[in-house]
């Protein structure tokens, strides 16, 4: 007996052996199909009596161990069913006589036996014979099942008969020894009539009953009987049939105690049979009926409570904690008997299995490692597999999982041992994936993502390892790659630098031929193989949505609501609605993306690998709109650092996109990784809302481009900015394209400029624009271009010099050509005088000099250079910037509908180069009042040849660095025109700010009538000059009409500039008259009249009372005269002489005039031409 | 005389597992690992047992061809392992219990380092010399 059956348990040993056979030719199909419906009638209960019997069906049966039938009575094969196939009557005889070959086989043992023939049909079916039944075909074959049962009735018989002749067999006959195989020819020779011998013969016969009476369903009996064979056979030392006595008393108590089996499999066919133990107990009355030697077993009855039936019970039955006990004693026995190690190896696993049901998991595993010490003959590869399989089976059904996942691992190595010609790689396989859950390894990568790795990597990998390994010599490189794969994943933090190297290279050769995907492979047995993304190669650290580039950020027109005002709560702030936000803040990005566009989302990765990782194709993953992915391939250096990586795609619908991921192609290996799934990834939220598509504007200008970027501070982004060098007072177009490059038409555009603050104050409009002409060309479809002009026009402060000269001045240098006096004192000499110090003029200057020194002292030095050739050491002076951003807001399509717009920006940086200066400005009196001449010193500071003109006037030609003084002849001004500012805005301005605005406001009259402008031939540029800045309060105050209008009319004729004549001896009437124009009432006012001569030579005589008489006063009384009043005083003058006589008109100092300013009361001095009466 | 030490968090992964012949030491991998399925068995045997009265040695777990086996459990059930050359008849019981007590108390100068994280694998020189001191002691 060699071959161990391993599915062996206790129960097998009240069951009877009945071997199926197929004879001839039967197809595997048909004869599985037959056996599949004769083993269904495993179970059967006697007619008559209660006795159930047990049969066990095997289609092969090792002809050796049915020599052991003697031994224990479940190993005899008592009935054999032959299967065969005959078709014609013909072939009958000789399948016959095959039949009968084959009941020689087993011929020694068998009780009874079948033969199943199928196909014959004729005469010889009609034949009643009861061991041939006859079957047209495989599938009209009903009364198969019935067959079986009569056959097992039969043997039942026959088996009763045998026990019957063997129980009663006790009359003083000689009882024949029984005996194993190996045993035979130790008893040659023996002495047969002693005690002894008689003994072991009785003990053996008792235990062979014992296991007649369990097969045949009477339980207690055998128990009786082996207790009888024990004490028997201990008495002689016979330890293998003792052995073989103990195991049936433990199989015939574990048949007691666990009605539900003990063997794994087969334990549900006993089920349906006895379930309770009650109704086990009730089967096994009737046989117990005949039981004589003990009557208290009887009434054995496990509900009954009877206590002697109790006692009876007790005594022969082992309780579990016996069963063991005992089996452990007859396994030590059988271990004497080299031989009798397939008995023991099954009693070992017989044992366990009680165990089990005890879970009493360490004896059984006691005892299982004594089963790996059985050392059996030399075993064939496949009974190898056959026994680790089965100790894996074993150990994991004691709760060992481990032990057991070593095991059947052992036996999958053994499948493709190298002494196998052909290993089952298939099988190795499979059995490996078994031993998975041992490893505590799942193939799902998702088990992996929790924290840090925990397991047993170093067995793991090696387990992973051997998986890559079988399915590779499988054939089946998609398994392959995806357990690389997954070893990669989530053994990365244990692999070695080098084993790295050998999996990733091992890895790319499998992928070369199947790329590995990200569907899930399910393999043949149910199995399957989740996709194992490769979220550590690289590992991302962050993501973040990328908002779109200022130009391209479309922004919502703001509706009277805020968009931050929630709708769904009544209240203007709630903490529960402030917790919501922060909630939401992970998921949602307050900025949108716009359909059409590409967007981007920045990943921080790093490699961890020890060489260079090659990432392709790695693109986005996001639902909930349609998206473009651009994937993109990078190539991460060994062990980097945090590395920015920027993925794209474009949205090509609208609504809410949720980010969830990227894929990747590493090694060849596609990967979906979910941003759920990263551990330690840093995200600031992955759903942005996609708004609908936007048109694209882009800006080309004539003007080149500015290396400048504008100040960073200005907040806006600028897209593209262009510079231009203008002189100052120069305007130049620029002529913007407009190109609508996107796909939706671009419907609206709105165009405002904001000039960044500068240092420099700035004269009149710096950008202008007329958009009425760009509108007419929209809408602007996709391609088109539109053209737009902005008048650029750089006027900066023409003034300056005042501080040069006052440099120069001060360090002694005189300049020729630069008048060096005030302008006031030339004209106000008179007021001076009664002024000395005049605030207004020193305050201002002041300011000035305050606010600009940084610029003119660069400009100092850039001037005197021109003066100074010789000075080398002057820096080059830096020119005036001016920076401005045209901002078009434009919209259409789609978006445009939703109420977005976008912004795009246009840098302008402007140079302005100085042209001319007014160094300096003053104004003379004209011969009339109401005009005077303003006087203003030209420099020109460009290297250039200019000519400056004002309206009226000639042309003056300036050279290089040359300084002129022009003249232009004004009319005064009257202010009063200029709009005062609104009310409200006086209001809150500071007097200052009020004044200083009133003042531009004139400087903007006179420059618009005085229209200067310059030309540089040579450049053929043009511009304009501005004095604005130049003016000062004094000159300003010059120009304008005193709001107190005095005229003085000679002889009723209003006199100014020209002479009145009159005649010598009459009187000539003088009438001065007054306008006030002022808002206040001003006045009383006393005038003189003091006539004088003027000789020509500086000489003035006063003294012309002889030449003149006054007709009354020569002192002129004028009242108060209240705004907008008028006022006259007469009087007459009579001229004694000819000749040209001037009237000085003057004023009585008094207290109301001095409140005025002086040049409120310029009068006009009357020439008056006496002549000759005659003539 | 140790020829492999372990120890096992109470996850059952290794925190530290050394052995002599170190071209086997997948082997030992393999010895510990399922030596596990005994340690685990035993305490949940043991579990009924009052904790205070708890032995936390869990002698022999199991004998193999060259080795034995044995366990010895924390009561914050980290397990401690050693694989004892089985020709070393010398080595008795108790002193299979001093070592494991002296493993105990390097083990818990590990922990008391404030810059161990519990459940990160043991990388303390000091306690890999005390181990190298256990498999080198005698042999």
């Amino acid at each position: 007996m060699s071959v161990p059956d391993y599915m062996q348990c206790a129960e097998d040993h009240q069951t009877l052996l009945v071997v199926v056979q197929p004879v001839g030719i039967v197809s595997e199909e048909n004869f599985f199909r037959i056996y599949k419906r004769i083993c269904s009638v495993s179970h059967i209960s006697v007619h008559d009596s209660q006795r159930a019997l047990y049969i066990r069906y095997r289609h092969h049966y090792p002809p050796e161990n049915n020599e052991w039938g003697d031994f224990q009575t479940h190993r005899k094969v008592v009935g054999l069913i032959t299967i065969t196939d005959c078709s014609s009557s013909k072939d009958w005889p000789q399948t016959f006589e095959k039949f009968h070959v084959q009941k020689e086989i087993y011929g020694s043992t068998l009780y009874d036996s079948r033969l199943f023939v199928f196909g014959l049909q004729g005469d010889i079916t009609e034949q009643p014979r009861t061991d041939v039944a006859f079957y047209p075909n495989y599938d009209d074959c009903d009364s198969v099942e019935k067959r079986i049962e009569d056959f097992i009735e039969s043997l039942f018989i026959v088996l009763e008969s045998k026990r019957l002749d063997r129980a009663t067999d006790k009359s003083g006959d000689k009882i024949p020894l029984l005996c194993v195989p190996f045993e035979k020819k130790d008893f040659v020779g023996l002495d047969t009539d002693s005690r002894h011998y008689k003994k072991r013969c009785q003990g053996r016969m008792r235990k062979h009953v014992g296991d007649l009476c369990l097969q045949a369903g009477m339980l207690q009996d055998s128990l009786v009987h082996y207790h009888m064979s024990v004490e028997l056979l201990r008495s002689v030392n016979d330890f293998l049939w003792l052995g073989a006595a103990l195991e049936g008393l433990c199989s015939a108590s574990v048949i007691y105690h666990y009605p539900g089996g003990t063997g794994g499999q087969s334990g549900g066919r006993r089920v349906q049979g006895s379930t309770l133990p009650a109704e086990a107990a009730n089967r096994h009355r009737p046989g117990a009926q005949e039981v004589l030697i003990d009557p208290g077993a009887l009434t054995t009855n496990g509900i009954n409570p009877d206590t002697s039936a109790e006692i009876g019970r007790a005594k022969n039955c082992l309780s579990p904690e016996d069963i063991i006990d005992k089996y452990k004693e007859a396994i030590s026995y059988y271990s004497k008997y080299k031989n009798a190690g397939v008995i023991e190896l099954e009693a070992c696993v017989k044992a366990v299995r009680v165990l089990a049901i005890q879970k009493r998991s360490m004896e059984a595993s006691e005892f299982l490692q004594n089963a790996v010490y059985i050392n059996l003959r030399q075993l064939s590869e496949e009974e190898k597999i056959q026994r680790y399989s089965i100790l894996s089976e074993l150990y994991e059904l004691i709760g060992f999982h481990r032990k057991s996942a070593f095991f059947k691992r052992v036996a999958a190595m053994q499948c493709v041992a190298p002494s196998i010609s052909e290993p089952g790689w298939r099988a190795c396989y499979k059995l490996l994936l078994e031993t998975l859950p041992g490893y505590s390894l799942s193939l799902d990568p998702k088990d992996f993502n929790k924290g840090t790795h925990r397991g047993w990597a170093a067995v793991q990998m090696r387990l992973l390892h051997e998986l890559v390994y079988a399915s590779r010599r499988m054939g089946n490189p998609a398994l392959s790659v995806r357990h690389l794969s997954f070893l990669l994943q989530t053994m990365l933090d244990f692999l070695s630098d080098q084993e790295k190297k050998d999996v990733t290279q091992s890895l790319e050769s499998y992928t070369s031929k199947c790329p590995g995907t990200m569907e899930v492979i399910t393999l043949p047995d149910g199995l399957t193989l989740p996709p194992v993304p490769f979220t550590k190669l690289p590992i991302v650290r962050c993501v973040k949505l990328l908002n779109l580039p200022t130009s391209l950020r479309p922004q919502k027109i703001k509706s009277l609501l805020g968009q931050n005002v929630s709708t769904k709560s009544p209240f203007i702030y709630s903490p529960i609605i402030a917790h919501n936000r922060g909630e939401e803040r992970n998921k949602k990005i307050d900025f949108q993306w716009v359909q059409g566009d590409v967007c981007e989302v920045q990943l921080m990765v790093y490699n961890p690998m020890p060489f260079e990782l090659r990432v392709e194709n790695m693109g986005l993953l996001t639902s909930g709109v349609e998206f473009e992915s651009l994937p993109a391939a990078l190539s991460l250096p060994a062990e980097s650092g945090l590395y920015p990586v920027t993925l794209v795609g474009v949205p090509q619908t609208t609504g809410t996109i949720t980010v969830n991921g990227y894929h990747t192609t590493v090694f060849g290996v596609f990967s979906d990784c979910l941003l759920d799934n990263l551990p330690g990834v840093k995200t600031s939220g992955s759903t942005v809302e996609v708004i609908p598509a936007l048109p694209r504007l882009q800006i080309s200008t004539s003007l080149p481009r500015s290396a400048h970027s504008l100040q960073p501070s200005s907040g806006d982004e600028i897209s593209t900015s262009v510079s231009v060098q203008l002189y100052n007072g120069e305007t130049q177009q620029l002529v913007i394209k407009l190109e609508n490059i996107g796909m939706e038409p671009l419907e609206k555009l709105e165009v405002t400029s904001k000039i960044l603050t500068t240092k420099e104050k700035l004269y009149g409009d710096f950008l202008s624009w007329k958009l009425e002409e760009t509108l007419a060309q929209f809408p602007l479809q996709p391609g088109k271009v539109a053209t737009f002009t902005v008048n650029i026009k750089a006027k900066l402060d023409f003034s300056c010099q005042e501080n040069l000269l006052q440099d120069l001045s001060d360090d002694g240098i005189s300049v020729s050509g630069f008048p060096l006096c005030s302008p006031f004192r030339q004209v106000v000499r008179p007021r001076v005088e009664s002024k000395p110090a005049n605030p207004p003029e020193g305050s201002r200057t002041g300011d000035l000099s305050h606010v600009k020194v940084r610029q003119r002292w660069k400009e100092t030095h850039r001037h005197l250079r021109y003066f100074f050739p010789s000075c080398e050491a002057a820096p080059a002076g830096g020119d005036q910037t001016l920076e401005a951003i045209l901002n078009f807001k434009y919209s259409g399509g789609p978006g445009h509908v939703e109420g977005y717009y976008r912004n795009l920006s246009l840098g302008l940086h402007v140079e302005v180069e100085p042209s001319v200066f007014f160094t300096r400005v003053s104004t003379l009196p004209a011969t009339s009042t109401r005009q005077c001449h303003l006087l203003l010193d030209v420099f020109n500071s460009t290297e250039h040849e200019l000519t400056i003109s004002a309206r009226n006037n000639e042309e003056l030609i300036l050279h290089a660095g040359a300084c002129q003084r022009m003249a232009i002849q004004v009319d005064k001004f009257s202010f009063e025109s200029v709009p005062e500012p609104p009310g409200e805005k006086a209001q809150f301005a500071n007097p200052k700010q009020l004044e200083e605005e009133r003042q531009e406001a004139r400087g903007l009259e006179i420059n618009s009538k005085l229209d200067l402008h310059k030309t540089h031939p040579s450049l053929k540029r043009t511009g304009e000059a501005s004095v604005e800045g130049v003016l000062n309060q004094l000159v300003l105050e010059h120009l304008q009409l005193a709001p107190l209008q005095w005229d003085v009319l000679v002889d009723g004729q209003p006199c100014d500039c020209e002479a009145a004549a009159c005649q010598v001896g009459d009187p000539v009437s003088l009438e001065v008259r007054l306008t006030n124009r002022s808002p206040r009432s001003v006045g009383p006012f006393a005038l003189t009249v003091v006539p004088f001569q003027d000789h020509q030579n500086g000489v003035h005589n006063y003294d012309l009372h002889h030449a003149i008489s006054f007709v009354g006063s020569s002192t002129f009384y004028l009242d108060a005269v209240q705004p907008a009043g008028q006022s006259t005083c007469l009087g007459a003058l009579l001229f004694l002489y000819t000749g040209d006589f001037f009237l000085h008109i003057r004023f009585h100092e008094n207290s109301s005039s001095k409140e005025l300013p002086p040049s409120w009361f310029c009068l006009p001095s009357v020439h008056v031409r006496a002549l000759d009466a005659q003539a | 005389m140790a020829v492999c030490v372990a120890v096992i968090a109470k996850e059952n992964y290794p925190l530290y597992i050394r052995s002599v012949p170190t071209e086997s030491e997948l082997k030992f991998h393999y010895m510990v690992h399922t030596s596990l399925d005994v340690v685990d068995e035993k305490i949940s045997a043991m579990g009924k047992a009052l904790v205070d009265q708890r032995e936390l040695y869990l002698g022999l777990l199991y004998p193999t061809e060259d080795y034995k086996v044995y366990g010895y459990v924390t009561n914050s059930k980290v397990k401690f392992v050693m694989v004892v050359d089985s020709s070393n008849t010398a080595l008795r019981d108790n002193e299979i219990r001093s070592m494991f007590r002296k493993l105990h108390n390097s083990y818990t100068d590990v922990m008391c380092n404030p810059f161990y994280n519990p459940g990160d694998r043991i990388q303390s020189r000091a306690f890999d010399s005390m181990v190298t001191t256990m498999m080198i002691q005698v042999c």
